[in-house]
């Protein structure tokens, strides 16, 4: 991917900025290590000065300074905090409570109810007993607890059709399950995946049924780009539109978080 | 007052280690606060069969499980954040070297604070209706594996909740900052679950960058997260967590993160990093020796060095640890 002829951003840019427009002033966030962090603490410097942001370590009040951090215990995240509390703190007391309004969280894989798959990728489906992924990925993470515990959360993931299926191999993070209400069973605190954001465009889950359909393209692509991109056949919501271009100021502001260009980077 | 508890390193691990055992460290996040060392001296000793409960992957056990030495796994997050996939973790558990058991990062911290605690189970209501509840790597033909997660009843809704089994590991090598010679221990930086670990593991190794005199562990005592109570032994070690970093004391070496894993990949480079990396010192100084002092020197100046600040009146010198430590050895 490069900036496109018609613009002088990426596609990872515009998904960054895309995402952090989800996120409002006076929030209680929190953000995984790596572009979404890059997107929310955008959102932060941009149009929610009042955030109230946080990582999965429960480092709090703290901004990234230098660029990207490489993770929660690097400097550019920890030379500026105003507490350092714990793992459980952060993601029980804060999340799996219910209380946090906002996560963003990645995927490896994501399926048309919003599921995320992030611990591997099997050779067709696993099968009665379990075995191991043929290439071993990250595991869940943070972002399970996220996905059963904050009140809404935004998936960032590159859209490519391997990674947009019909139905995840393994359910790392849940998002709607098998659609509609099947949440409820489980009495999550949290309500589910409200946006999936891609480098081509946002997908939101249709009244009722939580799947997702395409709800904007950016100006760089097109329905039917995305469409052949997805692996699922991908409705279109009647009001599907195209998401406004990057504003001079959103593109200063996420360029400032992201100091070593991280999201420009090819 | 008890008597000190400085131990070297070598001396630890021969005590408190033993081959088959549940060990857990990484109680920190993967590029940050963990005793990286501690798991290279398991190596120089020959340990095997282990059975690693780390929060998150770590070098440490991203180390242990490349070179086979750890056999089974229990982790929340298995990747090494922005520097990628683990790769030895990845090969081991691919080739089904390692069973790994997935969790997630809530679910660690629950289950050690559930062994602490000595409850029979931990009320889960995360990790529940996804495959973390359902596939289980060390009961692979249970499908849904409630061995793993159970289901109960809210004894006052009704309604269906997961239960978390408890952790009580054999051993907890835990890394902080400071500690005073008896093991009372401050941690800068996020204490992910280090807090947690220190009273769910039946013993505590306490892996620290500096040692301080009594008197700072006096001055600030709501700092003091695990107290010596909880310690069986204290190993002075500076760089222990390298190429990892350590809030307030050095920042993560990023070209040695990426020189590790890219050496983790195939057990040729893992044998090569074993001979260079693990095997190559004989003490402290030749380790720093190893690192090099020019980069000891870069990774020294970090941003959060203020952060150490307000202890340093109190770091004892190396001649005074040792000397110290001779002491508590011959007592």
């Amino acid at each position: 991917m490069s900036p496109t002829a018609t613009s002088a951003y990426t596609r990872q840019e515009m998904m960054a900025i895309a995402t952090g427009r989800e996120i409002h002033d006076g929030e209680l966030a929190i953000f995984g290590v790596g572009l979404s962090m890059l997107a929310g603490f955008f959102a932060q410097a941009n149009h929610a000065p009042n955030l109230r942001a946080m990582t999965e370590g429960g480092v709090y009040g703290s901004t990234p300074v230098g660029g990207l951090p490489w993770g929660i215990e690097c400097n550019r995240i920890s030379t500026n905090a105003t507490s350092f509390t714990s793992g459980l703190d952060a993601l029980g007391c804060l999340v799996g409570s219910g209380r946090c309004d906002v996560g963003i969280i990645g995927a490896a894989q994501v399926d048309k109810y919003g599921n995320v798959n992030t611990t591997g990728i099997w050779d067709g489906d696993i099968g009665d007993a379990y075995r191991a992924p043929k290439t071993r990925l990250t595991g869940a993470g943070g972002a399970n607890d996220i996905a059963c515990g904050a009140k809404r959360f935004l998936i960032m993931v590159a859209h490519e059709r391997k990674r947009f299926v019909e139905k995840v191999t393994y359910i790392s993070s849940p998002g709607y399950l098998e659609g509609g209400n099947a949440r409820a069973r489980y009495g999550f605190a949290g309500g589910g995946p409200s946006a999936i954001v891609t480098t081509l465009g946002v997908l939101r889950p249709a009244p009722e049924t939580n799947e997702f359909q395409l709800d904007a393209w950016f100006a760089f692509s097109s329905i039917e780009e995305i469409l052949a991109n997805t692996g699922w056949p991908l409705k279109v919501s009647a009001h599907a539109h195209v998401v406004p271009e990057p504003t001079a100021a959103e593109l200063a502001h996420l360029r400032k978080v992201d100091e070593t260009g991280a999201l420009r980077r090819q | 007052m008890p008597p000190p508890k400085l131990l070297s390193l070598a001396e630890a691990v021969r005590r408190y280690s033993w081959d088959g055992m549940q060990y857990a460290s990484g109680a920190a996040l993967p590029i940050g606060s963990d005793a990286v060392v501690f798991g290279r001296e398991l190596l120089r000793q020959k340990r095997k069969n282990l059975h690693a409960i780390f929060h998150c992957n770590s070098q440490q056990l991203n180390l242990l499980a490349g070179a086979g030495a750890a056999t089974r796994a229990e982790c929340g997050f298995t990747g090494l954040e922005v520097f990628g996939f683990a790769n030895g973790l990845r090969r081991a558990v691919e080739s089904g070297e390692l069973v790994l058991e997935d969790y997630s990062n809530l679910a660690m911290p629950l289950r050690l604070l559930g062994g602490a605690l000595n409850w029979p189970f931990v009320p889960a209501t995360v990790n529940i209706g996804s495959d973390l509840q359902d596939r289980s790597a060390f009961a692979p033909a249970e499908f849904p594996a409630r061995s793993k997660i159970a289901t109960v009843t809210d004894p006052f809704t009704g309604r269906q909740i997961g239960a978390f089994r408890p952790l009580k590991p054999d051993l907890a090598a835990i890394h902080v900052t400071l500690a005073d010679p008896l093991g009372n221990s401050i941690m800068l930086g996020t204490e992910w679950s280090r807090f947690e670990l220190s009273r769910a593991a039946k013993r505590v190794v306490i892996v620290a960058d500096a040692i301080v005199d009594q008197a700072c562990i006096r001055q600030f005592p709501n700092l003091v997260r695990i107290p010596e109570i909880v310690v069986e032994a204290v190993v002075y070690w500076p760089f222990a967590a390298w190429p990892q970093s350590s809030p307030g004391m050095y920042d993560v070496d990023e070209e040695h993160m990426r020189t590790m894993n890219g050496a983790l990949a195939t057990s040729e480079g893992t044998r090569e990093y074993v001979r260079t990396f693990v095997e190559s010192y004989r003490d402290v100084d030749s380790y720093l020796d190893m690192i090099g002092g020019e980069r000891l020197a870069l990774l020294g100046k970090t941003r959060t060095a203020f952060l150490l600040d307000p202890y340093r009146k109190w770091l004892l010198p190396a001649a005074e640890v040792a000397r110290r430590q001779q002491d508590a050895e011959t007592r």
